[in-house]
């Protein structure tokens, strides 16, 4: 052993036998090395998950937003394309023609074809 | 010196294969060889437990960092550098794992001396002896800074350089030299007054 007080760029053999023996461990490396390799095992377990797992885990958000779209799209249509609500009049009214206010009036008989479109038109 | 479990070579140490073969066990830990991915673990696993156990103290707090150590590093294996030597880069990884995990529990404290340690009692045997000086030594690094321990484990028993000290700790090299210095005069003391005590 050295006992000079200077800087040694040598390592000192006995202080190192002496702090490896008492460094090491009781057990044996292999156990050590086996228990490593099983966290090892566990972690790539844990890592590859089935390919299968991975396309549903895509494929669940992908039906929640095709989803949304639709309702979004529903309500979009139905607010800015659907036609103003008309007004009763305005339902009840024939669209060409002789009205229903003609034909009760009418001196004349009415004509089959007359009352069957009328009737139609009101429903 | 008779104590400490018998003298071996702690110079080249470090060096557990050739970095040959640590590059070709890297490359096949990267092409998802896990027979490599082991090969590497117990090839470095006896340095990465005395060199977690020298900054946590305990030794299952630094098996525990040793494996978290050999895990990170496999995560970052492809970011390693082939050309530089893999077993400075793995033992940053692992001293600062160690680090890490001293951190989260608060700094454990060095265990006390056993009385029987202290007061110099009956000499039994020589592995008493030796796992008294043990024991001793373990205590000793455990009252030194986290840094001083770790380079002088580093240096004496693992045999790196100062300059892979420097890289491993991220410390100037002469911080390296000089933490070693003041380790090893304490560390010197207590072995010379532990061969005093067994003459």
């Amino acid at each position: 052993m050295k006992n000079e007080p200077s800087f040694d760029h040598r390592p000192d053999p006995e202080l190192g036998a002496a702090l490896r023996a008492a460094l090491e461990p009781k057990d044996d490396h292999k156990a050590f090395a086996a228990r490593v390799m099983a966290q090892y095992e566990r972690a790539l377990d844990r890592a590859s998950v089935p390919t299968l797992d991975v396309l549903a885990s895509w494929f669940r958000p992908g039906i929640a937003a095709a989803v949304a779209a639709l309702i979004l799209g529903f309500l979009f249509g139905r607010t800015v394309l659907a036609p103003e609500p008309a007004s009763f009049d305005t339902a009840m009214a024939p669209l060409e023609g002789r009205g229903l206010a003609d034909l009760v009036t009418s001196q004349d008989p009415p004509d089959a074809s007359v009352v069957f479109s009328s009737l139609v038109e009101q429903r | 010196m008779g104590a400490g479990g018998g003298a071996q070579p702690p110079a080249g140490a470090a060096r557990m294969g050739s970095s040959e073969d640590d590059k070709s066990l890297i490359t096949k830990t990267l092409a998802g060889e896990r027979e490599a991915f082991g090969s590497l673990v117990e090839r470095y696993a006896p340095q990465a437990r005395r060199v977690a156990r020298a900054v946590l103290g305990d030794p299952d707090d630094a098996d525990d960092a040793a494996q978290d150590g050999f895990l990170s590093a496999l995560v970052k294996l492809a970011q390693y550098d082939t050309r530089r030597p893999f077993g400075p880069w793995l033992m940053r990884i692992v001293a600062n794992a160690a680090t890490d995990r001293r951190r989260r529990r608060n700094v454990r404290q060095a265990e006390p001396l056993d009385a029987a340690l202290v007061g110099g009692g009956p000499r039994p045997d020589v592995v008493a002896m030796r796992s008294e000086l043990s024991a001793r030594l373990r205590t000793a690094l455990g009252e030194l800074p986290e840094r001083r321990r770790t380079a002088v484990v580093l240096f004496d028993v693992e045999g790196y350089s100062h300059a892979e000290i420097a890289g491993i700790l991220g410390i100037p090299e002469g911080t390296v030299r000089s933490e070693v210095f003041h380790a090893r005069r304490r560390l010197r003391t207590l072995l010379a007054d532990w061969k005093e005590q067994v003459k």
